[in-house]
This record gives structure tokens, C-alpha cells and sequence, in this order.
């Protein structure tokens, strides 16, 4: 701490004329709290979990026979990378929603984004991958006879993610898309 | 110094100036914040670099030499050409043991170079080892043709990669000395020479002392701590936890606790359940570990 405090202490100010200045509790304190607060972030290691996923529901209310649109959104963290849906090299795994079997969906649209073309050290072709916060659209089409009620449809998002110079092995977040079927006609009011 | 002193708006200025004071007061403050979180910034980053470039490869090389070097959990596999593969019948050589998996970039890199050491290095008394964590053979035997390895490859499990630490990044590369003993860890894509020069150490050691003097490679951040599994804890009935210092009376307590308990994960699972089907799980097995402390430092 000895260079902070000293900071805060003996600083000339070029053009002021002023004295040296005394210990201002102000500037000792931010600069104390900065570095407290910094120094744990910059001997951060490697995070446990390099990629997150949510559900974000377009809609929590729907008819029976009618589309549930939704979003899986997947946080990749900073320096890390995990595959296009459609990789580039045939070796490499896909990105992948996958969702379990439900009585009242007769049918699925899965949307992938893009991948964004990135050099690797590993590679000497550009590789399509996914980096950031990707959103993975999700259309849910309901049987025609769905009954009113709360409903679950759970699913996975399933990734093998790598940095520059390691991969990790292939993983997968659980997720689960909750809405709720009303009557044809009723309001379509979401209700918490 | 004065803590309570109360700050004035002159700071020292005469009083015949109090607006250009005031203003240079201001400044001066404003000056003494920027410089501050300028300096603090600076020396954040100057630790960080100070911790990443010399303290902790320090804290590595001491780790990893003198007398710390663990002997190799044992390996009792199949290869993927029907032999079987014993890490014990290498006993005497230098052994590169590498964990590897066909659909990791990184290892593709990686593995020309320890064709090439095979090569160089098995009439010395050497051989590279990979373990490869495919789910199933069929790709293994394809890249094992493709890339022309030249060494025993065998399609691993979770037991082996629990018994070496837990195998969190591919590659990861083994040196393990004639003396069956563990003398450096490397995860991800390293660079063949720092791989080599660590064999030439190791053929060049004495076959039953352990060498002291092994210096392992520092380049790229690729060098890691050796700490391996606890083979009570990989074969315990709850994954992951040593339960040989409980009784019988606190196993059951802990299992039925932990039958309870749901699993954050989101496997929607219970704890126990968790621990059982997903030994990966880092969720469970924090709260196990939590619960297994708490039944221990109680006592009943």
C-alpha cells in the first residue's frame, strides 16, 4: 500500500503554487478500494463455468395450437470460444439445443446465429465459432388440444468450448422453457 | 496527520484570491483522484504481472521440484489395437502421457511433435502414451491412421482422469521419470521443445533415485501443479467424497441429508443423485463436501 498512500501524499501539481498537499481521506480511501476491489479480478484464475445459458420466454402465455417463441441466451466468457452449429472442421463439436419430448409440442424450430469467422493458434483455416452473448431462437409449435395449465418443457444446450491454446471437454447446460396455456379467447395476459 | 481535519476550499491559498483558490482547490483534488486511481491502476496491473511472469512460475518450479514429485497413478487399460495397455510395464522408461481427444484443436498440434519424440527417443528407453477422451473408438482409430501415431492409444475413462486431478483442459501432458514418479504437468498445446528438453532431463536421471534436480519447462503458462485424485475419494459410494473418516452411523446420516438436498445444478436432481450420475458436477460436490465437514466437525 506504501505507493498509494504515497500518491495521495506527495504529488506535485505542476502551475498550482500550492504547498504539498496533506493526506486527502478521500483519494486514500478510493484508491484503497480500488485496489481491493481490482486485485481480486486480476488474480482471477481460469472460471469453473465458461458458458452460461437462460431461457428468455417471448411470451409466458400461449394457446393451444399457437407458437411459444423463446430465446436461449448463451454467455460465453472473455477468451473463450465454442463451436458454430455448423462448425468449420468436421472434427469439431456443435453447438446444440436440444429439448426433451413433450405430449403437448408437436413440433420444434431451432435458429441458430451466425458464427463469427476467428483465427486460432491451433488452426491455419478461420474457424466459425461463437464468442460473447449468442442468442439461440426457439419456436415451440402447441398440439391443437392443449389443455389450459403451467407447462415445462426442458431441453439442453449442449457445447465443447476451448481457448487459444486447450479445450475443454463437451458439456451441457440444463434449461427449461415454462409457460402457461389459456383458453382460445382468453386474455393473453402474462401471469407471474 | 490529522484524519478529522476538515477540508477547506483554499488549501492554502491567500485570501486575497478566493475564486481562482477555490477553482485551483478543485483542480488539485480532481489532480489528486486521477493521479491516485491512475497509480492504483498501475500498481494492480504491476502486481498482476509481477504474480503471472515471476511469482507464480516460481511457485511452480518449487512445487514441482525437490522432492515433490507424486508417483503416477496407476493406468490398467485397453488400447484401441485390442492390447493391453498396463502404465506399470513401463516402469524403468520415460513416459510422456498424454490426454488427448480427437476433437480438440489444440491436441492436433501437439501430437506431430510427439510422433516425432517417439521416433527420436524409444530406443532410449521412452514412449509416449495417449489417453484419449473420445466417447467411442471408431474416431480414435481413424485420427490414430491420419496422424500416424507410432505409441499405444487408448480410449480412457472418467476413473483415470479423476486419479490424475481431474483432466480440466486438452491437452494435458504427463513427464513421468524412470522412477514411475510424476515430475512435470503441462495443460493445453506446448511447445515440443519444452516437452523435449524435460524427456532429455528424464533419460538422462538414474532409473530408481528421485531426480532432484529436474527443472520443468516454463513457457506459455502451459506448466501446472501436479495434484492428483484420491483413489477413496474416486471410489467412494458418494463420488468424489472420502468417507473413511466417518461411521457408519454419520454415512448414512450424510447420504440421507444429502437425499434431501437439491442440487443446484439444474439437473433437478438431488445432491446424492447428482454426485452419482454426473461425478463432473461442481455444484454437488461442493455442497457434499460442505455437508461431509459439517457432520465432522460435530461429532455425532
Amino acid at each position: 500500500m506504501i505507493p498509494v498512500v504515497t500518491a495521495c501524499w506527495d504529488v506535485k501539481f505542476k502551475g498550482t503554487m500550492m504547498k504539498r498537499p496533506k493526506l486527502n481521506m478521500k483519494t486514500f480511501s478510493f484508491t484503497c478500494i480500488f485496489v481491493c476491489l481490482a486485485a481480486p479480478v486480476a488474480w482471477a484464475q481460469t472460471p469453473e463455468q465458461v458458458v452460461k445459458a437462460k431461457v428468455e420466454m417471448a411470451s409466458a402465455v400461449a394457446r393451444p395450437n399457437s407458437v411459444v417463441r423463446a430465446a436461449v441466451v448463451v454467455e460465453v466468457v472473455p477468451g473463450y470460444h465454442i463451436n458454430d452449429h455448423h462448425p468449420s472442421l468436421n472434427y469439431l463439436i456443435p453447438t446444440e439445443v436440444k429439448l426433451e419430448p413433450n405430449p403437448q409440442v408437436t413440433g420444434q424450430d431451432i435458429t441458430y446465429p451466425k458464427g463469427e469467422p476467428k483465427k486460432f493458434a491451433f488452426s491455419d483455416a478461420l474457424l466459425s465459432v461463437y464468442q460473447g452473448t449468442v442468442r439461440v431462437d426457439v419456436a415451440l409449435q402447441l398440439e391443437r388440444k392443449t389443455p389450459p395449465g403451467n407447462y415445462e418443457v426442458k431441453g439442453q444446450l449442449g457445447y465443447q468450448a476451448c481457448n487459444d491454446h486447450a479445450c475443454l471437454p463437451p458439456a451441457s447446460v440444463p434449461l427449461l422453457f415454462s409457460f402457461k396455456v389459456v383458453r382460445r379467447g382468453a386474455p393473453a395476459r402474462a401471469s407471474q | 496527520m490529522d484524519l478529522n481535519e476538515p477540508e477547506g476550499p483554499a488549501g492554502g491559498e491567500g485570501p486575497g484570491q478566493p475564486e481562482a483558490g477555490g477553482k485551483v482547490s478543485r483542480l488539485a483534488r480532481r489532480g489528486k483522484v486521477l493521479i491516485g486511481a491512475v497509480l492504483a491502476v498501475i500498481l494492480v496491473s504491476g502486481l498482476y504481472l509481477v504474480n503471472r511472469y515471476w511469482i507464480a512460475p516460481a511457485l511452480r518450479t518449487q512445487a514441482m521440484s525437490g522432492g515433490d514429485h507424486p508417483d503416477a497413478p496407476p493406468i490398467s487399460l485397453t488400447d484401441i489395437g485390442g492390447k493391453k495397455l498396463d502404465l506399470a510395464d513401463y516402469k524403468g522408461k520415460v513416459v510422456v502421457l498424454d490426454f488427448w481427444a480427437t476433437w480438440c484443436g489444440p491436441c492436433r498440434i501437439e501430437i506431430p511433435g510427439l510422433v516425432e519424440m517417439q521416433d527420436k527417443y524409444a530406443s532410449q528407453g521412452f514412449s509416449v502414451i495417449g489417453i484419449s477422451l473420445d466417447d467411442e473408438p471408431g474416431s480414435v482409430v481413424e485420427f490414430y491412421k491420419e496422424f500416424k501415431m507410432n505409441y499405444p492409444v487408448a480410449v480412457g475413462n472418467p476413473r483415470v482422469g479423476e486419479l490424475y486431478g481431474g483432466i480440466f483442459g486438452l491437452p494435458t501432458t504427463f513427464l513421468i521419470g524412470r522412477d514411475g514418479r510424476i515430475y512435470a504437468k503441462h495443460t493445453g498445446a506446448t511447445n515440443p521443445a519444452v516437452i523435449e528438453n524435460e524427456v532429455q532431463q528424464l533419460l538422462a536421471m538414474s532409473p530408481t533415485a528421485e531426480n532432484m534436480s529436474f527443472k520443468p519447462g516454463m513457457t506459455a503458462g502451459t506448466a501446472s501443479k501436479i495434484e492428483l485424485g484420491d483413489p477413496a475419494a474416486i471410489d467412494s459410494e458418494i463420488p468424489g467424497l472420502n468417507l473413511t473418516k466417518l461411521t457408519a452411523t454419520q454415512k448414512e446420516t450424510l447420504k440421507k441429508q444429502l437425499g434431501e438436498l437439491k442440487c443446484s445444478c439444474g439437473c433437478n436432481l438431488s445432491v446424492l443423485k447428482c454426485r452419482q450420475v454426473d461425478r463432473a458436477c461442481r455444484f454437488s460436490l461442493k455442497v457434499a463436501k460442505e455437508q461431509m465437514e459439517k457432520i465432522l466437525k460435530s461429532g455425532v
